[in-house]
């Protein structure tokens, strides 16, 4: 079944219609965006009720209704469930760019709020402002650099020649130096600073205080001889030695990988289990409530 | 084509679990003084970490996690509204740092909102909320320069958090901040509970807002998810009784591969016979994949046999 | 009196930032060293080398790489391993990201070092060995969508192809998925991932082909649920992962050790024989073409790992001093 939304959807890239079609969305959108605003919220409660019990009664009935599987794709289909069927299915790729085109108009919203704070600062020369400054010299170059050299390789690049940094010139060098030589390692600067945090962590959190802290620090001892290949490999050899080499010999249970194993697969995997029916559970109930508009005051 | 009919059982345990939800908001809005619910000892801690905000005149800071605007952050946004009602009484300034742009729109909403509705609209400024950045440890730096800079009493760390969780606890331990930690990311929670001095663990993030206003709804269905936990404690209980017994018994079928088909495996079941015996002649011991359970959850796959061969087809579109 | 006290109470209390200092030099010691350690790899990483022994050449398969530079120490092993496996046995695969806009262009950066290293004739082409499809924002609505039908959720989508001048080409029409119809006809997909990405894949694709992952090492427990009940084929965890890997790539699996005698053993997968991976680089034996980022940074872990257990023996010296000392006070 070919929803009468697929119309606007199946437009060809770059012809007019779908030009016009998405002028005419765009403006719709920002009608709708200020009429929200200026909406009092005696009625705006209402509305994000209907929008948001729309969006999730989708989503619902793709996962109610029987789905086709195996579906060839030249399939008709067959009467009113597989009709149905068939339309949310082809209908479902549409609607999560629905929730990515929302999520972009937002993101000028963020954008608007990190310059309206940084710029303030900068403009008052508050405390810190050098910082500001910083921040958003940085967003101006790698905007620019960042579009340019898209620009370049997309339109301007035919043979995939700028795959070959011999052939860079000064916008992708630049780009590189920004994205690759600062952000990315900054980025991982960032990261690898959780090695230091975890070494102080352990050495103030894993101390025989009590019975359950006695065990934390034996689990985490024996995970972490259990991946430091050279210590395992000396153990286990002393243990061959003793067992002749038997795999059925019951000595083998006490390798350290053998008792990390019972550790992951017995203790750690069954606990991890049970707390994700708990928080599935939670996440089940939480999107219920705010579905059917149940939850009052906060967010709703 | 053929339709999926052997999933039924996961539609219609999901719905059981619904039902006990919305049977229990029902039974909490009708009971008098409510259901009763245990006491969670981390959340005990939210009114003192305000408190001592207060004493020392700094900010409270809050953080919904980096990711995006879905459940846990909604959830996270919640337990906030209830922190910021309590700092706004005592004009506690706070600060919540938002990675995800749709968080920070809803998050300024509720902020503005607990405001307004405290009839403190005035004092309300937009800068409480912050959208910081998007970037995962462009975020982390820049929320850390926040808790040095503003050197904050107290740190609320709910929502979903990967690898920039231990940074933010450390640095906050390092000013002195008292903090309340909760991720429903299970691999999070053991670096919360070696650095943070409350930390709520799995469900107890969701359970917070009922235990925090104890509001029917609320209380209801948190009674309704500890009903689904019961049920699926009774059915792995039931399952690994009925597994044990059949494992005893001898095995009579075994599954085998018969060929392929557009890719997929046809597999048939076929009765077990004397090839299948040990070395020794006796018969082999049962494996798990002979068992009913087994057998229930892998469905015997044969598209062939499912294939509507007379399906209307779409007339070709030249190439 | 401070004078008195022993050097493990001394420690108790002693500046964290020294702790830092042993670590840098210790970890930055490790990195110039490589030496051969042995080591037994993890059942899980087992499975993912047996799974992608499965796989013929020609087969074509999916690889989300979700992960940035901020954790390449882990990531960047892992997908280094999984494409030098891939391109030595010539399978077709589709990169893409659902989790971060930078992730494309660090696979990507990734890939084309490989790609140099290979010989002209070996090289992979784009549109012809691989496609390249970028990121698809909100991870959950777009696994969704390839779960669903995997002919739409990429319709309309074109390539460059390599030697077809600047022309694009749909990507159902490349050699990469002309054959692909359904998600089902896809060999596996292996998801490298710093992420919860890996969650949605299970939640999303589960019984339409066989799922394996490459994870950092936090992430490792949140998915061994889901191996241990056979929800994902195979995953490799952490550097000990992309050390697994690179071992089995040099050594192969279960093999004779009279005519392998690098091969590794594994007792749950014991009916499985896979061998190394034929280096597509004349001159260069499995091991050299196979034994990279694990092996080099396998040292420094090890080193960091010793550090921590004798921190953390330290400490609980420490106080156990000290309480001595106060019960004699």
């Amino acid at each position: 079944m070919n929803l009468p939304l697929a119309a606007i959807w199946g437009q060809d890239p770059g012809s007019g219609a779908l030009i016009g079609y998405l002028v005419g969305a765009f403006i719709l959108g920002v009608v709708m965006m200020v009429a929200m605003t200026k909406m009092p919220t005696r009625g705006r409660k209402p509305s994000v009720w209907i929008a948001t019990f729309a969006s999730g009664f989708f989503y619902f009935l793709f996962w109610i209704w029987p789905s086709p599987i195996n579906r060839g794709p030249s399939d008709l289909p067959v009467g009113f469930s597989e009709k149905v069927g068939f339309g949310l299915q082809d209908a479902l790729p549409k609607v999560a760019n629905i929730a990515i085109i929302l999520t972009a108009f937002l993101l000028g919203l963020g954008i608007y709020s990190l310059l309206h704070v940084h710029l303030g600062r900068l403009f008052k020369k508050q405390k810190d402002w050098q910082f500001s400054l910083i921040l958003v010299v940085s967003m101006v170059l790698m905007i620019i650099f960042g579009y340019w050299d898209w620009m370049q390789r997309q339109f301007n690049d035919p043979d995939l020649l700028l795959a070959k940094m011999d052939n860079w010139g000064f916008v992708n060098y630049s780009f590189d130096l920004l994205f690759d030589g600062l952000l990315q390692q900054m980025d991982a600067a960032m990261f690898s600073m959780i090695a230091f945090f975890i070494l102080s962590a352990a050495y103030r959190a894993f101390r025989i205080k009590s019975i359950e802290a006695t065990v934390l620090m034996a689990s985490a001892l024996i995970m972490i001889l259990s991946i430091m290949g050279a210590v395992d490999m000396v153990y286990s050899n002393m243990i061959d030695s003793m067992t002749g080499g038997d795999p059925g010999h019951f000595l083998n249970d006490a390798k350290i990988t053998a008792v990390a194993s019972w550790v992951k697969n017995t203790m750690q995997v069954p606990a991890l289990r049970a707390l994700e029916f708990g928080v599935g559970l939670g996440a089940l109930a939480m999107g219920l409530r705010l579905w059917l508009g149940l939850e009052k005051g906060g967010v709703s | 084509m053929q339709y999926l009919d052997t999933a039924w059982i996961g539609v219609a345990v999901t719905l059981v679990m619904v039902a006990f939800v919305l049977l229990n908001i029902v039974r909490a809005r009708g009971k008098e003084g409510g259901l009763y619910i245990r006491r969670i000892p981390g959340l005990n801690a939210l009114d003192d970490a305000i408190g001592r905000a207060t004493e020392m005149g700094r900010p409270v800071l809050m953080i919904p996690g980096i990711g995006t605007l879905n459940a846990i952050s909604v959830q996270a946004l919640s337990i906030f509204a209830h922190v910021t009602k309590s700092a706004a009484q005592f004009s506690t300034p706070i600060k919540i740092c938002c990675a995800d742009a749709a968080v920070y729109t809803v998050a300024q909403e509720v902020i503005r909102d607990v405001y307004q509705t405290q009839g403190m609209g005035d004092r309300y400024n937009e800068d409480f909320v912050q959208f910081v950045s998007d970037r995962q440890f462009a975020f982390a730096a820049g929320v850390s320069g926040i808790i040095h800079r503003e050197k904050v009493a107290a740190a609320f760390l709910l929502g979903e958090f990967y690898a920039e969780s231990l940074i933010f606890a450390e640095t906050c331990n390092s000013v002195g901040a008292i903090q309340v930690a909760g991720s429903t990311h299970n691999t999070q929670t053991p670096f919360f509970i070696a650095a943070c001095d409350y930390v709520l663990i799995g469900d107890e993030f969701y359970a917070a807002s009922a235990y925090l206003k104890r509001e029917p709804v609320l209380v209801g269905s948190l009674v309704g998810q500890d009903w689904g936990k019961m049920l699926i404690a009774a059915m792995c209980l039931l399952g690994c009784f009925i597994f044990s017994i059949d494992m005893t018994s001898a095995p009579t079928t075994k599954r085998v591969t018969v060929g392929e088909e557009n890719g997929t495996s046809l597999v048939e079941f076929q009765a077990v016979d004397d090839s299948d015996n040990m070395e020794d002649g006796s018969l082999r011991k049962k494996r798990s994949s002979d068992t009913a359970l087994h057998h229930y959850f892998h469905p015997v796959v044969s598209p062939g046999a499912f294939q509507d061969r007379n399906r209307p087809q779409k007339e070709e579109e030249g190439s | 009196m401070s004078e008195n006290l022993s050097i493990w109470e001394k420690m108790q209390s002693f500046d964290r930032r020294w702790l830092y200092l042993v670590l840098i030099v210790l970890v930055t010691f490790g990195l110039f060293v490589s030496p051969d350690i042995p080591a037994q790899p993890d059942e899980s990483s087992v499975g993912l080398y047996v799974t992608l022994d499965g796989l013929d050449e020609n087969d074509t398969i999916l690889i989300q790489s979700d992960w940035t530079n901020s954790t390449r120490g882990e990531t960047l092993g892992h997908l280094e391993a999984l494409l030098r496996t891939v391109m030595a046995k010539r399978i077709k695969f589709v990169m893409y990201t659902f989790a971060d806009p930078q992730a494309p262009q660090v696979s990507r950066d990734a890939l084309r070092r490989l790609n140099d290293e290979l010989p002209e004739d070996k090289r992979y082409k784009l549109g012809i060995d691989y496609l390249e499809l970028g990121y698809f924002p909100n991870a959950e609505g777009a696994t969704q969508s390839l779960g669903n039908n995997i002919r739409t959720f990429w319709e309309g989508r074109k390539t460059r192809v390599e030697g077809n001048g600047g022309d694009e080409m749909d990507i159902f029409r490349t050699p990469v998925l002309e054959n692909i119809q359904k998600l089902e006809d896809c060999g596996m997909i292996c998801v490298v991932t710093p992420s919860n990405t890996i969650d949605i894949a299970v939640e999303r694709l589960s019984g339409k082909l066989p799922i394996c992952c490459m994870c950092t090492g936090v992430v490792g427990p949140q998915i061994l649920p889901y191996y241990n009940a056979g929800q994902v084929a195979g995953l490799a965890i952490g550097l000990k992962g992309v050390y697994d890997m690179e071992m089995m790539m040099a050594g192969g699996l279960n093999l004779d050790k009279a005519d392998y005698p690098n091969s590794v053993r594994s007792d749950k997968y014991s009916e499985n024989k896979a061998l190394p991976v034929v280096s597509p680089i004349e001159g260069k034996s499995s091991a050299d073409y196979s034994l990279g980022r694990g092996k080099k940074y396998y040292a420094a872990l090890n080193i960091a790992l010793a550090l921590m257990v004798l921190a953390v023996i330290a400490g609980n010296i420490g106080m156990y001093a000290a309480k001595r000392r106060e019960r004699n006070a």
